[in-house]
């Protein structure tokens, strides 16, 4: 493996001639962004300070009030407040072409580059609340599944668990029913938490007891591509980047964690005008004999958990090793 | 210019050496270290200068050893070889999970002792599994201390009332934050591996815990670890738990009076793998609190409460040691970093 000079220059771009070209370029992969459709947006001004902080009052005691007839008032409560604060961070990508690209191998460089600067963007930030999701929230190792591991593969009653936790701590869902049709061989869902699994659990979840597969819903209008089935009152999206540890489990094999959250659980912050930068710098600024030029690409957010009662989920392994 | 620095700059171990992160915001493709107070010193017998090459050139946790011989002739071999010891690791990803090692016993004591023939070092983050007769902390994270290369103690797992010690088990390192962070993000969940019965209960984590006095906590806490009336829906008001005072680095004391709550003990080994794992604690937000007579604030420390990066990545690890980039205690070491392009890219435009 040779030395990267992070300049894209005609030795790591090789030409498009003697071959034709075609004209349409292919896809470019992306993973499944699943992990900000389901938070809370903010906003955070400019010029006060980079920490965005979001607030809560908890719930006043419901025990006694009742007025006895004797004049004597019940004992006033003092509110409580939670803040839940956030650090505004930001992120950048550049790309440099040296201008021999151009000119003797390949067209349109700025237009190609932009989209890829452009996917960058969601892919880092769908990345980030992954971690955020992965770092900050307890989870529960499954112990419902048949594989003998630690954590277990993923049955019914750890999804169950984990939706007893959210309903006792009074988390509301946030997705809505699709009312059941007559049509053969599908199924209501009721409205329903998410939960955000990697591709790797598809088999798995596939297995769980009750599962809905989402071919099996009364429609597919207005359904995320992302979304994979419904067990018990979750409806499962997955990706190909959602977290996992290699080689932590008891028999030594990959944990998988699985957030599974409702309304108001977590939040991502935007800073005003900086929500999604894309510049270019042209060679006479790039580079002293004006051969190399620039993209970059550049967004600010933080993030944070906001209702820590509202959001758990599983650490699970597979049912075959993976 | 084809390759400068991009960035340079200096520490000194402390009393006792620990691991170094330097973040590396630009990357780099070169790294080279320089241990000031050893170059200088007559046959000092120990690593006087390491060098790291990116491009998948360098294997993890290696590079080049600039040692300086019991003659004071320089000897250049990898840390890898000879001598092996601790070398160079860029890190561009957090936790960073590192190859597995197989330890012997795990100790029923306070604290816990694990042995096992390591390169680790005090304040590490590891992931111990498979703890044979001692499967109930099985896929738990830990702060290591008192770090030899044949063991290390788990300050935060008092196992005296566990039935037996582990007679086998796994490790590995996952993050080498001289700090005692392991996640991306802060601030982090953490294991809880005890909770006291009085007033103002005490909660002990099996990591360096990290938090303020004022910060907000919910606790989750399986039926298998008995003191569920930590639980959110539990609590009355179902308010969140505050961190009342801190104790050490493990320990800390909360709002709760749990004198009457089930007591906290692990379960069995034998329960496992069936039994739900494990009790942990996650972060709330904070109640701040400003004492306008003695003008200060509790519960806020700008670099401790707020979500936000945990530990920057890319960095390159340093490790601390004789043998090492790092250095021993009290030893000067000059780091550089190199990139190819940074010249070509950031110099200003030429007048």
């Amino acid at each position: 493996m040779g030395f990267s000079t992070g300049i894209t220059g005609i030795q790591n771009m090789a030409p498009e001639l003697p071959v034709q070209a075609s004209e349409d370029l292919l896809s470019t992969p992306m993973f499944n962004l699943i992990h900000s459709f389901g938070v809370d947006l903010h906003h955070a001004e400019s010029y006060i300070g980079k920490t965005t902080r979001m607030s809560r009052f908890e719930r006043l005691s419901t025990d006694g009030g009742q007025l006895d007839g004797s004049g004597i008032d019940p004992a006033s409560e003092v509110p409580v407040r939670t803040d839940i604060d956030a650090t505004m961070e930001i992120y950048a990508k550049s790309i440099v072409t040296n201008e021999q690209v151009v000119l003797w191998e390949n067209s349109k460089t700025l237009t190609k580059f932009t989209a890829l600067l452009g996917q960058w963007l969601r892919e880092k930030e769908d990345l980030l609340m992954r971690d955020l999701f992965s770092s900050s929230v307890s989870y529960i190792n499954a112990t419902g599944g048949l594989n003998g591991d630690q954590p277990s593969n993923i049955s019914l009653n750890d999804v169950n668990n984990i939706e007893n936790i959210l309903l006792g701590n009074d988390a509301r869902s946030m997705l809505t029913s699709l009312e059941a049709t007559l049509k053969f061989a599908t199924g209501g869902v009721r409205d329903a938490f998410i939960a955000l699994a990697n591709t790797n659990l598809a088999a798995d979840l596939q297995k769980v007891q009750g599962v809905l597969l989402k071919s099996a819903y009364p429609t597919q209008e207005g359904i995320r591509p992302e979304e994979y089935c419904s067990i018990s009152r979750f409806r499962f999206f997955v990706s190909s980047k959602a977290a996992r540890t290699p080689g932590i489990s008891l028999l030594g094999n990959t944990v998988y964690t699985i957030p599974m959250y409702g309304l108001e659980a977590a939040a991502k912050i935007e800073q005003n005008n900086y929500t999604a930068v894309i510049g270019y710098r042209p060679p006479w600024v790039v580079s002293s004999v004006a051969q190399n030029s620039q993209l970059y690409a550049k967004f600010a957010i933080a993030r944070a958990i906001t209702n820590q009662n509202w959001i758990s989920g599983l650490n699970v392994t597979t049912f075959q090793p993976s | 210019m084809p390759f400068t620095i991009v960035s340079q700059g200096t520490f000194t171990q402390p009393a006792t050496a620990v691991n170094q992160n330097i973040p590396l915001p630009s990357g780099a493709d070169y790294f080279k270290t320089i241990n000031i107070t050893q170059m200088g010193t007559t046959s000092p017998t120990v690593c006087v200068a390491g060098e790291w090459f990116g491009g998948g050139i360098t294997a993890v946790n290696d590079g080049l050893r600039w040692r300086k011989a019991g003659s004071s002739a320089i000897l250049i071999d990898k840390f890898s070889t000879s001598t092996a010891s601790a070398g160079f690791t860029y890190v561009t990803t957090n936790p960073f999970p590192q190859a597995a090692l197989t330890g012997t016993t795990i100790t029923n004591a306070n604290p816990a002792v694990a042995t096992v023939t390591n390169t680790y070092s005090n304040g590490d983050q590891v992931i111990i599994y498979n703890a044979v007769g001692m499967e109930q902390i099985s896929g738990m994270t830990f702060t290591i201390s008192s770090v030899s290369g044949s063991g290390f103690s788990l300050v935060g797992l008092n196992a005296s009332g566990f039935g037996a010690a582990a007679t086998a088990f796994t490790v590995r390192r996952v993050s080498s934050s001289p700090v005692g962070l392991i996640t991306a993000v802060a601030p982090s969940f953490l294991y809880v591996t005890a909770v006291s019965q009085a007033v103002g209960a005490q909660v002990t984590t099996s990591q360096q815990h990290g938090l303020v006095v004022g910060q907000k906590i919910e606790f989750q806490v399986p039926g298998s670890f008995g003191m569920i009336q930590l639980n959110n829906f539990n609590q009355p008001s179902s308010k969140p738990v505050i961190v009342a005072s801190i104790v050490d680095t493990y320990n800390f004391t909360i709002n709760l009076d749990t004198t009457n709550y089930t007591a906290f003990a692990f379960p069995a080994s034998s329960g496992s793998p069936t039994t739900q794992l494990f009790a942990t604690l996650a972060p709330a937000g904070q109640a701040a609190t400003f004492n306008p007579i003695t003008n200060v604030t509790t519960g806020y420390n700008f670099t401790t409460v707020p979500f936000r990066t945990n530990l920057f990545v890319p960095y390159m690890l340093v490790p601390a040691g004789a043998n090492s980039p790092g250095g021993s205690a009290a030893d000067v070491i000059v780091w550089q970093a190199f990139k190819m392009e940074t010249g070509t890219i950031n110099s200003p435009v030429p007048s």
